[in-house]
């Protein structure tokens, strides 16, 4: 059915083509990561992400790697840049300076000195990367079929039988199918997350970016919304999330990312919550948990 | 002589052929001028929310043509140009030109301020869906400050019927110039033109409650009379969406 871009994935997946061949395993500034298992192939890319809003620069030089059916849990404080550089993967910001590759195709600025062999616009690294914000961003005028019909009619370019009926098949992947009639606004908070998670999923994206997805709900609406992405974990997505919620952070993540003011402090695989050394690090920890 | 008896209250029920088909050529005029200028008016609103220079010469616009009685204006256009360019419209045209040159300035504004208060997230989610931003646009921006610029164009439409009582000077017949000829054979000026004061405020309910009746349409969940009629069938549709998926994944 996606043949226009079955084309690209599957020249992604062969291994001599995969950049992951040639690159170095160590990552994030040095810090201490354990790169075991990470071999396979490599969604998303980014390397020396600068990024500034007027004259304060946010991210200064970040690094991250993300591979096929990961899950990547980025933390830290408020204001470390951990949603910007979540920004940065599908463009939503754009980097002042540093590479964004997804799928092997370059898409941001691009690191001095390194050769690029194919570089794409916005609209073809969007088709690949889903996200969910933290304050839904559903649109209020569509019932919740519609939400997802229209970006199905809009992107994949469905008729519109076909965008309602592929709409309804991802509200039921998230239990909501009976509310496909509904509005936004007459729905929980928890329940527009699912709507906003089976929105972009039913795009079949590559990847799936979430910024703070429960942080914007009561908390006993958070457990809902979790346990729609654990399934999607289950089910091998790639996935980087931006979270406070370390519990959950610690169950799922496969690669943990601690940031703070705008750089990589500490990084590693699971038990990085019980293993991890820098004071920082540590610091923000036990403050949270 | 008494009072009462100067005043000929008949006249109006006589004339009511006439009074009323002059209402409706100011509903016409102010018609016609109120699609141009919304359209007009989104236009204007965009390019000011845009890069400068353009965003200048919108603001420029703007400024100016809020500024101008649509007295002023009429004139200006039906006389002023003819002579200066040499283009002479019929007095319906000049009077539509007259409003859109005012109106689309006003609206403008109305659209300006509706778009700038949907959320940045809104186009955001059409970004990160991978949707073209003039597709966002269309489909996510415009109808929900629409939504929002409903009621003020809707007062802006009973000013634009009012306004277009100084058309007469251009000879338009409308409702007030249909009521100074009556005056100039009858001599009833109080009869007149309190039937013609009367008429713009039943024209004022009337838009007034038909601009309800759309904002009530595109709030959401519609509300109101239209949408209860057109609901059913949509949510019918869903519903039969609904069905078909339920019983496709029943058999897998």
């Amino acid at each position: 059915m996606k043949v226009h871009h079955a084309d690209i994935t599957t020249a992604m997946r062969t291994p001599a083509d995969s950049p992951s061949g040639q690159e170095p395993s160590s990552e994030v500034n040095g810090a201490s990561s354990g790169d075991a298992g990470r071999e396979s192939r490599l969604v998303v890319e980014l390397k020396g992400i600068r990024k500034s809003f007027g004259s304060v620069e946010v991210l200064h030089g970040v690094d991250l790697e993300v591979h096929a059916g990961e899950h990547v849990v980025i933390f830290g404080p408020s204001g470390s840049g951990k949603s910007t550089l979540l920004r940065t993967i599908n463009l939503l910001e754009e980097p002042n300076a540093g590479s964004v590759r997804v799928l092997g195709v370059e898409y941001g600025p691009g690191v001095p000195g390194e050769r690029v062999e194919k570089r794409g616009g916005p609209l073809q690294l969007r088709r690949h990367v889903g996200m969910v914000f933290q304050q839904f961003n559903l649109f209020p005028h569509l019932s919740a079929l519609h939400n997802i019909a229209l970006a199905l009619r809009s992107v994949r370019g469905l008729g519109r039988r076909a965008a309602e009926e592929k709409a309804a098949h991802s509200l039921r992947q998230v239990g909501l199918l009976r509310f496909a009639a509904h509005y936004p606004g007459e729905l929980s908070g928890g329940q527009q997350q699912r709507v906003a998670i089976a929105r972009a999923l039913s795009l079949d994206p590559e990847v799936m970016l979430f910024d703070e997805p429960t942080s914007a709900l009561d908390p006993e609406l958070v457990g809902e919304v979790l346990a729609v992405m654990r399934v999607l974990a289950e089910s091998g997505m790639t996935m980087v999330i931006v979270t406070h919620e370390l519990n959950f952070a610690r169950e799922i993540g496969d690669f943990n990312v601690f940031m703070d003011e705008g750089l990589v402090v500490e990084s590693g695989p699971r038990g990085f919550f019980e293993s991890c050394s820098n004071a920082r690090t540590r610091q923000f920890m036990e403050a949270v948990l | 002589m008494s009072l009462v008896a100067n005043y000929d209250w008949s006249l109006i029920w006589e004339n009511k052929g006439d009074l009323l088909r002059g209402l409706l050529v100011a509903i016409e005029v102010a018609g016609v001028a109120l699609v141009i200028s919304v359209a007009l008016g989104l236009v204007l609103a965009l390019l000011r929310l845009g890069k400068p220079p353009v965003s200048w010469l919108a603001a420029i616009y703007v400024n100016v043509f809020r500024g101008v009685p649509a007295l002023v204006s009429v004139i200006w256009v039906y006389f002023g140009w003819s002579l200066v360019v040499g283009i002479s419209f019929t007095v319906f045209q000049a009077g539509v030109i007259a409003l859109t040159l005012l109106y689309s300035a006003f609206i403008s504004e109305i659209y300006r301020a509706a778009l700038q208060a949907i959320p940045k997230g809104q186009r955001e989610a059409g970004l990160a869906l991978g949707m073209h931003p003039v597709r966002i646009f269309v489909r996510v921006t415009l109808p929900q400050a629409t939504k929002i610029a409903i009621p003020n164009i809707g007062s802006m439409f009973i000013g634009m019927i009012k306004d277009t009582s100084t058309f007469t000077v251009i000879g338009l017949l409308e409702l007030v110039r249909v009521t100074q000829n009556l005056n100039s054979t009858t001599f009833q000026p109080f009869v007149l033109y309190t039937a013609a004061a009367g008429l713009y405020v039943v024209a004022a309910f009337a838009f007034d409650f038909l601009f309800r009746a759309i904002e009530k349409t595109l709030t959401t969940p519609p509300s109101g009379g239209i949408a209860r009629a057109t609901a059913g069938r949509r949510r019918r549709r869903i519903e039969l969406v609904m069905k078909d998926v339920e019983a496709l994944s029943g058999k897998t």
